[in-house]
């Protein structure tokens, strides 16, 4: 398709084919430029995702720099160009083209194939970050409060600690609450975050690749010290000085367990014979659903949800760390705790008997 | 689309009535004010419905503890009550185009006879729901929010809808519509069946799915 | 349709005689245009507002221990900041403002559709900014102009005062965007079918049904908080069965149509402008009218690009990012189009022509920027971070600030009868590029580097960059304080421009300026789109509107 109205001067001449030459130069030079940065230099890399998030920065930085390029020289060189003379009579008009179809095309598929490859690459390292990283490593809890971290290891049966210690190499699994308003969890050297949403657990995957000590920063206001809370680290270290570290909590609250670790929950044991897991229904409707959704152990609405709580071994892990038997919960559910989250009422806080117990248990156990 | 496309102000037909060419349609720019204004008013209960169905979703379940169900034949028949009142106003209006203005009066007083009845039935409802389950605006969790606010809401377009009809009532005993001058209450009947809509809604998503 | 039915169906209000009286004619007017110029004194007093805790903001952060303001009070600093700068600034400005002033009479209407309406929505702003501002005496809000609970359930009290300031202008907005659609879509003079509008008349067309659909999204969301905060109604704590994530959905599903709300008007002015300057047809006038509305509509489907970190399932993110990425399309679109325009043009470079080119150029930075938040990797990474702040910036300053001040300079002789001075002008464009930029291309950098957004103060290995940041944005502020002096000294002393000074072929430069109460004595007959410079005015029936002793049109621009 051609120039609808062509005029005197509407052809393309051989100054524009320079301008665009050079525009096409410089284009080169500045993706050569962004594709062999090294972003580590200015902000190191701790984990596996982050350098697929430095590639596609490195994508978005070329192919951005090349639209700039264009639209701004063009801009500059057409104002310098085209700009009216002291000596051009003052009704002076420009060519008058109204459209060009073919070149309207042009540039409605040149950015949406542009788009497109910015696309399929964003999808690719999405999918990177979100569905193909190990889950059989470590998990780890981070619990966000007005104004800091805490960070729970299940292993180490409930304990809190300040820091967030990584065994390099090993995939963590990162599950990140809070107990009051909105945090966001963010490591700048693993180019993720998370937020930390009261009544919902959200998760991060990730693998360190590198020792070091990292910043911990949250990015979501939060209160008068939201800009402190930036005071504690992620450390990657060998496995060697992990295990001691862990350890070391390990060992050092090992008494304080009883019945369920680190909790308080009393172990007088309950008698569980003759539940009835239809009487459970009724009370657990009237007496729990108020804290406890039925969906999974993440639905939180107070505490979390129940689903699966004695089926799944990974479940009651924020709370202990051990998987759950019928007698923890059953303890649990008659003395009542306060853990990170909030705290769980007892039996005489719920009224319930130990009968009202034992039908509970047994709803709880055809819960899945 | 435009107004008075084919006149030609230059052809000097009078300035007068060129002007008043242009602006003839003050009735249907009005109309059209008034559809967009419903348009605007049904985005805001979209809002509180989808804050519903998205509250209902979450972990607490639904109805959540402490609430029985809602009463669905004492509400079917405040509904019926409510689509009652869009008929009457139908006829209302009808009667009113074929200058009947009795039969209109008697039509417009029912409709705004069936709108009380249909606050008192929802007054009548929440009565209920306080006394016998202590369920509040604040006190009954994501129930008391979101359906107290929604059906309150409800009651409110309804109320103010009473007042409205009983305003253009006034208006046609006092002579400001014609038989052929009536965009009032063409609003108002338009306003009325909106509110009929809504309930539609409301009903369906409140009592028959529990 | 019977003649009675006309007299008294509100004609009356059309042909009554001009006011009189200072009151009548100036304050509670129900002309257009001085409603225009209300909301545009109104806007510009409250942009030199939020710019003062935007300057506080700055000396704040000149170190990274900052001791000019308490934690507490600066989150109040940049919560109104934002949101005066959002509510009572630009959306007042591109819709009330230049909306009201222009359209009308570029569709060849004489007022809009419901004049009464008009002044009603004006009336609600005022008061909307005072309770606002108002909040500072009870405990402003600090949760940020997005007041994301359960931050803001805890917030001070001024934030149910900020509740119900934000909804009055919702309501007012709502009102606005009903009038300008109806107006829009019936009152368009003979001959004006759609395709021949002017483009700022499309971009209008976009942003009213946002203006009319999204801001009650937002109006519902406002409520509810207010309600859950006063009455104790459980919508968002979580402790009580609700939802926090629900306050996002809601207030981004306003939100991000407002951006574009924010930018829209803007776009259509700069089609305006450059066309005019570079005396040549806009370049693609119909995929530019095109893309404002595709813009408008795809604006409704990517809401949730502002809550990937915040736990929304993979699937989502998915989508929501891919649909993200193709707003850069229709915008790619309007960009190369103007770029296209310049080329072979006779360009005369006004101040209102290098707002409108520099727009070109920062507002792209600012949409690339938009486009790198849309992969969500990246976004992972950049979110809550100063990266975000340099992009809102980017489009909100470099783009619709832009905009505005092009066609200030560019519609100043329409709304006084004079120019505004154009060395002072220049001056203005280059102090607020070198300051602007200079401002925000640093944040860019500390952003990804780790500098959390809404913190009062900061690792210090970030100083040099905030320092550096802090000084150019005192040199745009004395930008802007050259654009007041010279707006103000011009509305007295400028040099008169007579009634088309730019040669510009839109309807408003065919009649006197000021424009005269009716706008048109006849109204007039369009037959061709506005922008074929070759070609004779398309209009008929404006013989007699200019008075013989109005000096000539200057040509084409000299003066
Ligand atoms: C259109 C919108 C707009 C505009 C124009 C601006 C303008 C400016 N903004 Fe703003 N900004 C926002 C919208 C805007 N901002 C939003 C939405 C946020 C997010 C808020 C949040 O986090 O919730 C934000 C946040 C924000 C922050 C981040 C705060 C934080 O996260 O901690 C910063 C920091 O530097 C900042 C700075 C500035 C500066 C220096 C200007 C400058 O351009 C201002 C220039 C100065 C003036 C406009 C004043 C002009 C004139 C005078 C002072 C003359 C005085 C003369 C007389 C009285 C005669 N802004
Ligand atoms: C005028 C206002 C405005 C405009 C127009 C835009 C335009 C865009 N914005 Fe922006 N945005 C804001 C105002 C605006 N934004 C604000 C205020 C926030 C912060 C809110 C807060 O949290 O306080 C925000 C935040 C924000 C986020 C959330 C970040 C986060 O908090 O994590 C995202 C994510 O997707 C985003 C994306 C985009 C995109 C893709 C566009 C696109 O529309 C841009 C399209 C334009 C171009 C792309 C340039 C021109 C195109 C070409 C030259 C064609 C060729 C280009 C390519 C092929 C790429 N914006
Ligand atoms: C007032 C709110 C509340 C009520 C009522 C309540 N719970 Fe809980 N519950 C909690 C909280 C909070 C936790 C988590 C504490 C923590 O880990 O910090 C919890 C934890 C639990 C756990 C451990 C879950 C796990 O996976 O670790 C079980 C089991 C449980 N509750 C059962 C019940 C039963 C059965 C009832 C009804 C009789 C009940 N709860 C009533 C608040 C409540
Ligand atoms: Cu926690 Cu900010
Ligand atoms: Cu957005």
């Amino acid at each position: 398709m051609a120039v609808e109205h062509r005029e005197p001067g509407a052809e393309l001449d051989r100054q524009f084919w320079i301008v665009t030459a050079l525009i096409a130069i410089a284009s080169l030079a500045w993706i050569a430029f962004a594709l062999a940065w090294d972003i580590t230099k200015v902000l190191p890399e701790a984990v596996r995702p982050a350098d697929l998030i430095d590639a596609l920065f490195r994508f978005l930085l070329a192919a951005s720099g090349v639209v700039f390029i264009v639209v701004t020289t063009y801009v500059v060189y057409f104002s310098l160009r085209y700009r009216r003379r002291a000596d051009d009579p003052p009704d002076a008009i420009g060519i008058q083209i109204h459209d060009h179809h073919a070149l309207e095309l042009w540039w409605t598929i040149i950015p949406t194939v542009l788009l497109v490859a910015l696309g399929i690459f964003s999808v690719r390292i999405f999918s990177g970050i979100y569905l193909e990283q190990p889950t059989n490593g470590l998990t780890v809890e981070a619990i966000g409060h007005q104004w800091y971290f805490d960070f729970r290891y299940p292993g180490i049966n409930g304990v809190i600690t300040d820091e967030m210690h990584l065994p390099l190499g090993v995939p963590v699994t990162l599950h990140v609450t809070s107990q009051d308003v909105i945090h966001s969890f963010w490591i700048p050297a693993d180019r993720i975050k998370a937020d930390m949403v009261p009544g919902l657990i959200n998760t991060l995957h990730f693998t360190p690749t590198h020792p070091g000590t990292y910043k911990i920063i949250c990015t979501e206001f939060c209160g008068t010290l939201h800009s402190d809370m930036n005071k504690q680290i992620m450390v990657v270290q060998d496995d060697a000085s992990f295990k001691k570290w862990y350890e070391g909590w390990k060992v050092k609250n090992a008494h304080a367990s009883n019945a369920l670790p680190g909790t308080g929950v009393s172990s007088a044991s309950v008698n569980l014979a003759g539940g009835s897991a239809a009487n459970g229904q009724k009370l657990f409707t009237s007496k729990c659903i108020a804290c406890h959704g039925t969906g999974a152990f993440d639905a939180k609405v107070v505490g979390p949800g129940l689903k699966n709580v004695l089926h799944d071994p990974a479940h009651p892990q924020l709370l202990n760390g051990t998987p759950a038997n019928e007698d923890d919960v059953a303890k649990l559910i008659k003395s009542g705790f306060t853990g990170a989250m909030g705290h769980m009422p007892s039996e005489a806080e719920n009224s319930l008997s130990d009968k009202d117990i034992a039908d509970l248990v047994a709803f709880l156990n055809t819960y899945k | 689309m435009a107004v008075a496309v084919a006149h030609d102000p230059s052809s000097g037909s009078g300035q007068a009535h060129g002007v008043d060419r242009l602006y003839a349609e003050t009735r249907e720019l009005r109309i059209n004010g008034f559809l967009l204004f419903m348009v605007s008013d049904l985005v805001l209960f979209s809002s509180f419905i989808f804050a519903y169905l998205y509250l209902r979703q979450t972990g607490q379940g639904w109805p959540p503890p402490g609430i029985s169900r809602l009463d669905v034949a004492f509400a079917a028949f405040n509904s019926v009550v409510l689509f009652g009142s869009g008929a009457t106003m139908h006829f209302a209006l009808e009667n009113w185009k074929h200058g009947n203005f009795n039969k209109y009066a008697g039509w417009m007083l029912a409709t705004i006879v069936l709108g009380a009845g249909f606050l008192s039935g929802q007054g009548y409802e929440y009565w209920t729901l306080y006394t016998k389950f202590h369920a509040s605006w604040s006190g009954a969790g994501i129930f008391g929010a979101s359906f107290f606010t929604l059906t309150g809401m409800h009651g409110f377009h309804v109320f103010m809808g009473i007042c409205y009809l009983t305003i253009l009532f006034l208006q046609t005993v006092g002579g400001v519509y014609t038989k052929q001058k009536y965009a009032g209450l063409t609003m108002g009947t338009l306003y009325w069946h909106f509110v009929d809509i809504i309930w539609v809604f409301l009903f369906s998503m409140f009592y028959l799915w529990q | 349709m019977a003649v009675a039915e006309l007299h008294g169906g509100g004609i009356a209000e059309h042909v009554h005689p001009e006011p009189h009286g200072f009151i009548r004619k100036y304050i509670f007017s129900i002309d257009h245009k001085i409603i225009g110029l209300q909301y545009m004194i109104t806007a510009f007093i409250f942009l030199v507002m939020g710019g003062m805790l935007a300057e506080l903001i700055r000396v704040q952060l000149m170190s990274p221990h900052g001791t000019l303001v308490s934690n507490d009070t600066f989150d109040e600093l940049y919560s109104v900041h934002g949101s005066t700068m959002v509510w009572l600034v630009i959306i007042p400005m591109l819709t009330g403002a230049f909306g009201n002033f222009v359209f009308p009479v570029q569709i060849g209407a004489r007022d809009v559709a419901f004049p009464w309406l008009n002044m009603a929505s004006f009336w609600m702003f005022p008061p909307a900014g005072l309770m606002l501002y108002g909040s500072f005496l009870m405990g402003a809000p600090t949760a940020g102009w997005t007041e994301y609970p359960p931050m803001s359930l805890q917030g001070a009290p001024g934030t149910s005062m900020w509740c119900a300031a934000i909804f009055l202008i919702g309501v007012s907005s709502t009102l606005t965007g009903i009038n300008f659609l109806v107006t829009l879509l019936r009152m368009r003079a003979p001959g004006m079918t759609l395709t021949r509008m002017p483009l700022f008349c499309w971009a209008q067309l976009a942003t009213a049904p946002l203006l009319m659909i999204a801001t009650t999204a937002l109006g519902a969301a406002l409520a509810a908080l207010f309600i859950e905060r006063q009455f104790g109604v459980p919508f968002y704590d979580p402790t009580r069965g609700g939802s926090p994530l629900l306050w996002q959905h809601m207030f981004w599903f306003y939100s991000h149509p407002a951006v574009y709300i924010m930018i829209l008007p803007a776009f259509g002015m700069i089609s305006e402008i450059i066309p005019t300057f570079a005396r040549k047809p806009i370049f693609g006038y119909r995929m530019i009218a095109f893309s404002s509305v595709a813009i408008a509509l795809l604006g409704f489907m990517v809401w949730a690009h502002h809550m990937f970190t915040s736990g929304l399932s993979p699937a989502l993110q998915l989508a929501f990012m891919l649909l993200t990425m193709t707003i850069a399309i229709p915008t790619g679109i309007k960009i190369f189009s103007w770029v296209a325009t310049l080329w072979g043009g006779k360009i005369h470079f006004t101040t209102a022509m290098l707002f409108a080119t520099g727009f070109i150029v920062t507002f792209t930075i600012g949409g690339l920027t938009g486009v790198y938040l849309a992969a969500v990797p990246f976004d992972l990474h950049a979110h809550g971070t100063y990266f975000i702040v340099a992009h809102l910036h980017y489009v909100l300053v470099g783009g619709s600030l832009m905009g505005i001040f092009a066609g200030m300079y560019f519609w100043f002789p329409k709304m006084t009868g004079r120019f505004m001075n154009e060395t002072l002008g220049k001056w203005h464009f280059w102090l607020f590029m070198i300051g602007f930029n200079g401002t925000f291309i640093p944040m860019h950098w500390i952003g990804l580097l780790g500098q959390p957004r809404r913190v009062a103060t900061y690792d210090p290995q970030f100083w040099s960059s905030n320092f550096a940041a802090s000084l150019f944005s005192f040199i745009m502020t004395f930008a802007i304080l050259l654009f007041f002096v010279n707006a103000l000294w011009s509305i007295r002393r400028g040099k008169p421009a007579g009634h088309n000074p730019w040669g510009a072929r839109t309807l408003e430069w065919q009649i006197p300026s000021p424009m005269p109460y009716y706008n048109f004595k006849k109204v007039p007959m369009v037959f061709a789109s506005p922008y074929h410079f070759s070609d004779p005015l398309p209009y008929r029936g404006l013989e007699g509107e200019l008075d013989p002793s109005v000096p000539a049109p200057v040509p084409a621009g000299h003066h």
